[in-house]
C-alpha cells in the first residue's frame, strides 16, 4: 500500500509543479490557433463514429483529407448538398488551411453554380440562374468566414475579390449601379491581396483592373505604374504592364514628358 | 558470526548494466516475427500514400501539388504515429510478463543487479525500440516525400513546356515560384519538429505501459490500460477549457498527460510556425512526466514479490 | 561460515480480501554448510520455492532473516555469491547460445577476451560446444538446464541454487546434470537443490531436509536416513543350493532373523544407460 501511495505521489507532485509551463504551452497554442475548432455533436454526426474516435486521437488532418476525398465523391455523383457539407465539414475541421477555404469557395461557385444552372431538373432558366446566384451567395459566405480565419495571407482577399468580379458582379444583370458596388467591393479585397509582399504579379493586375471597373481609371494608372516600377525586369508580364500603362496613357491623353512610355521617345523609357 | 565479520561488498548503480539490459531487450524485439511484420506493413501504409494522394482536385497545378503533398504528409505522419504507438504500447506491455513468462527474470534478478536498473534497463530498451523504428519510417517517408516533390517538380516543367509549345504566355516568374514552393513544402524541415515530439509522446505511453505492467502480468491489461490513457489523455484539453475555473478540477487534470500538445503535426502541415522553444516546452513537460511515471513504477516494482 | 543460514524465516502470502493468509513457510531454520550438497525436498506446495526466493530476495519474508555468507539476502551484495537455475527455464529465445552467456557474462561485469574465455570454458563444462550458435528456441529441455546452469555459473559462485534442474530430462540428461552437480561440488561448491523426483536426488546430495506445509519435519544425511542400520545385504556369487540351507543355518544359530532371499536387482535406470551406452559405442564400432 506504502509503496502505491508513495507512487501516487511522484507522478503527483511534479506534475503539479509543471502547471505553470502547461499554461504557457496551452496559452501558446491559443495564440497561435493551434489545433481547429472543437469537435461538436453536429459535425459528429456529420461525420460518423470511427472518424470521429480519429479525430479524437488527434488525427485531423488525415480526417479532413479524407473527406475532403469523399466530398468530390459526392460531386460526381451530383450531390451538392452533401459536397457542400463536407466541405464545410472540411473547413471547420482545419480552420488554418487556405487550400479547403479557397478551393471550396471555388467549386461552390464555379463548378457546382454551373451545374446546378444548366441542371435538367430545372422547370425554368429562370430557376437554374436563381439557383445559381444562390450557390455564389454561399461561396461569398464561406470565404468570409475563411478570412476571419486567416487574416494574414493574400490567397483568401484575393479568391474574394475574384468572386465579386467574375460571379457576384456579373450576377447583377443589367442593373449597372449594383455591378459598379460590387466592382468596387471587389477592389477593397484585391488591395488588401495586393498589399501582401509576397503577393504574385496577377494580384496586382487584376487589383488593377477592378479598379478601373469599379471607375477609378486615375488609381488604376497608378497601380500599372507602381508595378512596372517595382516589378522583376525581365519577366514577360513586363509586356502586358507595358501595353496596359500605354492604353491608359493614350486614354488620358497625357503629354510626352509626364509619360512611361512617351509616344516619340527621345530616351529610353524609365525603366524599373 | 555477526555483521562485523560479514562482507563489506557494496553493489552500486551501475549504468552499464542498464544498457547491457536496454541492448538484450532491444535485440530480442527486433528480432520478433510480430514486430518485423508490423514494421513492414508500417512502411508499406507510409508508401502508399502516394497512391491515396492522388485523388486531388485543384484548378491550377500549383494547387494540385499542393494538396497532394499535403496528404502524403498527413498520411505518412499519420501512420508514423499508429504504428509508433502500436510498437511503443504493444512492445512494452510485453516486457515484463515474457521475462515472467521465460523465467529470465528470476535469472537476472538473482544476479548482483538492481531492481532499478532492470527495470530501468527495459524501459529503455523499448524506448531504443520506439526510435529505431521511428528513423526506419521517417527514412521511408522522406524518401516519398523527395521521390513525390521530384515528380511534381517535372509536371510543373512538362506543363510550361507545353504552354510554349503552343504559343502562349508563359510567366517564369510564376513557374519559379511554383517550383520553389514545392519544394519548401516537400522537404519542409519543420516536419522533423512533428516526429520529435511524436517520439516524446511515444517514449510517454511507453511509460504509462510499463507503470501497468509492474502491476499486473496480464498483457491484456496493460494494453487497455495504456489505451485508456491514451485517449482520456486527449480528452485534457477539452476537460481544460470546460472547467477552466476550477483550480480542483485542473490539479485533478494535471495528473493525466495532455497529449493534444504533442500533435503539432497537423498544423506543421498546414504551414503555422511552430518555434522550437515552443518544440522545447513540450518535450520538457514529457520527459519530466515520463520521468515520474518511471519512478512510479520502480516503487510499485521494487515492493513487488516475483 | 554457513552458506546459508535461516532463522525463524516465515513467510505468509495474502490471500486477497478477507481470505486470510496462506502460510507458506513456517519457522524455517536452516543451516547449509559450505561445500556440502544439500537436497530440499517435499511435495509441490511444500515450500520448497519460497524458500529459494527468499534466499534471493525476490520475495520478502514476513518473520525472520535469511544470510548468505554471512551477507543479508535483502543486500544485492549477497547475489555475487550466488548463481540460480530457475524451473523450466526458457531464457531468451532468439539470442544464441554464446549470445546469452555474453548477457549473463556482461551483466557480472565480465568483457572483453577473459569473457570469450569463460564462455568456452562453461560451454565446453556443460556440453553445448556443439550448439553454441544456434537459437535457444532450437534447444531441447535438457539442453536449456545445461545453458542455464553455465549461466548460473558465469560469474564463478560459491553457492549454486538448482530449482528442479532435472525436471522433465531424459535419464540421459538427468545424469548428465548429476555429474555436473558432482564436479561442482568436487570444485568446491556449495549446492542447494531442490527436488521432488527423489531417486535422482539420492546420489547427488550429502544431506537433505524435507518440507512439508511450511515445515521441515526431517533434516540429515541421506546416507545415515536411507539405510536400514538394523539388517545387513550381504550379496554372495555362485552359492549352490545345499550352500545357501547352510548359510540360512548359521544365520539362524546366531540368533538373527531371515529377512529376504532374492537375485539383487539393479535398477531401471541403470539399465537404459547401459543399454544406450552399449548401443552407441557398437555404432561406433561399425563406423
Amino acid at each position: 500500500m506504502r509503496a502505491k501511495l508513495l507512487a501516487l505521489l511522484v507522478v503527483a507532485l511534479p506534475s503539479w509543479l509543471m502547471l505553470p509551463l502547461v499554461g504557457s504551452i496551452d496559452a501558446e497554442s491559443v495564440k497561435l490557433k493551434y489545433g481547429g475548432a472543437r469537435v461538436t455533436r453536429q459535425m459528429r454526426d456529420a461525420i460518423g463514429q470511427g472518424m470521429a474516435i480519429a479525430l479524437l486521437a488527434g488525427f485531423r488532418g488525415v480526417v479532413a483529407d479524407f473527406l475532403w476525398i469523399q466530398s468530390h465523391g459526392y460531386w460526381e455523383k451530383k450531390q451538392w448538398l452533401q459536397q457542400y457539407r463536407d466541405m464545410e465539414v472540411v473547413a471547420t475541421l482545419q480552420p488554418q488551411s487556405i487550400l479547403f477555404w479557397d478551393e471550396g469557395a471555388w467549386h461552390m461557385a464555379w463548378n457546382i453554380g454551373y451545374a446546378v444552372s444548366v441542371d435538367t431538373n430545372n422547370v425554368t432558366a429562370a430557376q437554374g440562374i436563381k439557383r445559381e446566384r444562390a450557390w455564389h451567395e454561399r461561396a461569398q459566405e464561406f470565404l468570409a468566414r475563411g478570412i476571419e480565419n486567416i487574416p494574414n495571407r493574400y490567397e483568401l482577399y484575393f479568391k474574394m475579390g475574384w468572386l465579386y468580379l467574375h460571379k457576384l458582379a456579373p450576377d447583377c444583370g443589367d442593373d449597372l449601379a449594383c455591378k459598379k458596388t460590387r466592382y468596387c467591393e471587389a477592389t477593397e479585397y484585391l488591395r488588401k491581396a495586393a498589399s501582401f509582399p509576397d503577393a504574385p504579379s496577377f494580384v496586382g493586375r487584376t487589383y488593377a483592373r477592378a479598379l478601373e471597373e469599379c471607375g477609378d481609371i486615375g488609381a488604376a494608372y497608378q497601380q500599372w505604374i507602381s508595378m512596372w516600377k517595382h516589378g522583376p525586369p525581365m519577366s514577360e508580364p513586363s509586356s502586358i504592364l507595358e501595353r496596359e500603362i500605354r492604353r491608359l496613357e493614350d486614354q488620358f491623353d497625357l503629354p510626352d514628358n509626364v509619360r512611361v512610355f512617351p509616344k516619340h521617345p527621345t530616351k529610353p523609357p524609365a525603366s524599373p | 558470526m555477526t555483521e562485523q565479520t560479514a562482507s563489506r561488498e557494496w553493489v552500486g548503480f551501475s549504468l552499464r548494466r542498464v544498457w547491457i539490459i536496454a541492448v538484450n531487450t532491444l535485440t530480442e524485439s527486433m528480432r520478433q516475427k510480430v514486430y518485423n511484420i508490423l514494421l513492414l506493413f508500417a512502411l508499406v501504409v507510409i508508401a502508399s500514400a502516394s497512391f491515396f494522394s492522388q485523388f486531388s482536385f485543384g484548378e491550377e497545378a500549383e494547387q494540385v501539388a499542393s494538396v497532394q503533398l499535403k496528404f502524403i504528409k498527413d498520411f505518412g505522419l499519420g501512420a508514423l504515429s499508429v504504428f509508433g504507438m502500436l510498437i511503443a504500447i504493444v512492445g512494452t506491455a510485453q516486457l515484463i510478463p515474457n521475462e515472467v513468462e521465460n523465467r529470465t527474470i528470476y535469472t537476472i534478478l538473482a544476479k548482483p543487479v538492481r531492481r532499478f536498473e532492470f527495470l530501468l534497463g527495459k524501459y529503455s530498451g523499448s524506448v531504443l525500440l520506439i526510435f529505431v523504428s521511428l528513423v526506419m519510417m521517417s527514412m521511408m517517408f522522406g524518401a516519398e516525400m523527395a521521390f513525390k516533390q521530384q515528380k511534381l517538380v517535372g509536371e510543373v516543367l512538362q506543363e510550361e513546356q507545353d504552354a510554349a509549345a503552343r504559343g502562349g504566355l508563359v510567366d517564369h516568374q510564376e513557374i519559379q515560384r511554383n517550383i520553389t514552393s514545392i519544394r519548401a513544402d516537400a522537404l519542409d524541415p519543420n516536419l522533423v519538429k512533428g516526429v520529435i515530439l511524436i517520439f516524446v509522446k511515444l517514449a510517454l505511453l511507453a511509460a504509462i505501459t510499463l507503470l501497468a505492467s509492474t502491476f499486473s502480468t496480464s498483457m491484456v491489461f496493460n494494453v487497455t490500460v495504456a489505451f485508456m490513457v491514451f485517449f482520456t489523455g486527449h480528452l485534457v484539453g477539452t476537460a481544460k477549457e470546460l472547467w477552466e475555473h476550477s483550480a480542483f478540477a485542473r490539479y485533478c487534470l494535471a495528473l493525466i498527460p495532455d497529449l493534444g500538445m504533442f500533435n503539432v503535426a497537423d498544423d506543421i502541415i498546414l504551414g503555422n510556425a511552430i518555434p522550437w522553444l515552443h518544440v522545447a516546452k513540450v518535450a520538457l513537460y514529457g520527459f519530466v512526466y515520463l520521468a515520474t511515471v518511471v519512478a512510479a513504477s520502480h516503487f510499485i516494482f521494487s515492493d513487488r514479490e516475483i | 561460515m554457513d552458506a546459508i543460514r535461516t532463522e525463524s524465516l516465515t513467510k505468509k502470502y495474502a490471500l486477497g480480501w478477507r481470505r486470510g493468509k496462506l502460510l507458506a513457510l513456517d519457522r524455517l531454520t536452516l543451516h547449509v554448510h559450505e561445500g556440502e550438497v544439500y537436497g530440499l525436498l517435499g511435495p509441490n506446495g511444500s515450500g520448497k520455492s519460497t524458500t529459494l526466493k527468499l534466499i534471493l530476495d525476490l520475495v520478502a519474508p514476513t518473520e525472520g532473516a535469511v544470510w548468505v555468507f554471512d551477507t543479508p539476502a535483502t543486500k544485492v551484495a549477497s547475489r555475487l555469491h550466488i548463481g540460480f537455475l530457475p524451473e523450466n527455464p526458457y531464457f531468451y529465445r532468439y539470442l544464441t547460445g554464446a549470445e546469452t552467456l555474453e548477457f549473463y557474462g556482461q551483466l557480472c561485469g565480465l568483457s572483453g577476451t577473459a569473457m570469450q574465455r569463460r564462455i568456452d570454458e562453461l560451454l565446453d563444462l556443460v556440453g553445448l560446444e556443439h550448439a553454441r550458435d544456434r537459437r535457444l528456441a532450437g534447444y531441447s529441455k535438457g539442453m536449456l538446464q545445461r545453458i542455464g546452469l553455465a549461466q548460473a555459473l558465469v560469474h564463478d559462485p560459491k553457492l549454486l541454487l538448482l530449482d528442479e534442474p532435472t525436471a522433465g530430462v531424459d535419464p540421459i540428461g538427468s545424469k548428465d546434470i548429476r555429474d555436473m552437480i558432482l564436479r561442482l561440488k568436487e570444485m568446491g561448491k556449495t549446492v542447494l537443490l531442490s527436488s521432488h523426483l527423489l531417486a535422482q536426488v539420492q546420489d547427488v546430495c550429502d544431506r537433505i531436509g524435507v518440507l512439508n506445509l511450511g515445515r521441515m519435519i526431517l533434516e540429515g544425511e541421506v546416507d545415515k536416513l536411507i539405510s536400514d542400520q538394523r539388517r545387513l545385504s550381504i550379496t554372495v556369487q555362485d552359492l549352490s543350493e545345499p550352500g545357501r540351507a547352510k548359510v540360512e543355518e548359521a544365520v539362524l544359530s546366531v540368533g538373527a532373523k531371515m529377512v529376504s532371499v532374492e537375485h539383487p536387482q539393479t535398477t531401471l535406470e541403470h539399465l537404459f544407460l547401459d543399454a544406450v551406452g552399449r548401443d552407441e559405442r557398437g555404432a561406433g564400432e561399425h563406423d
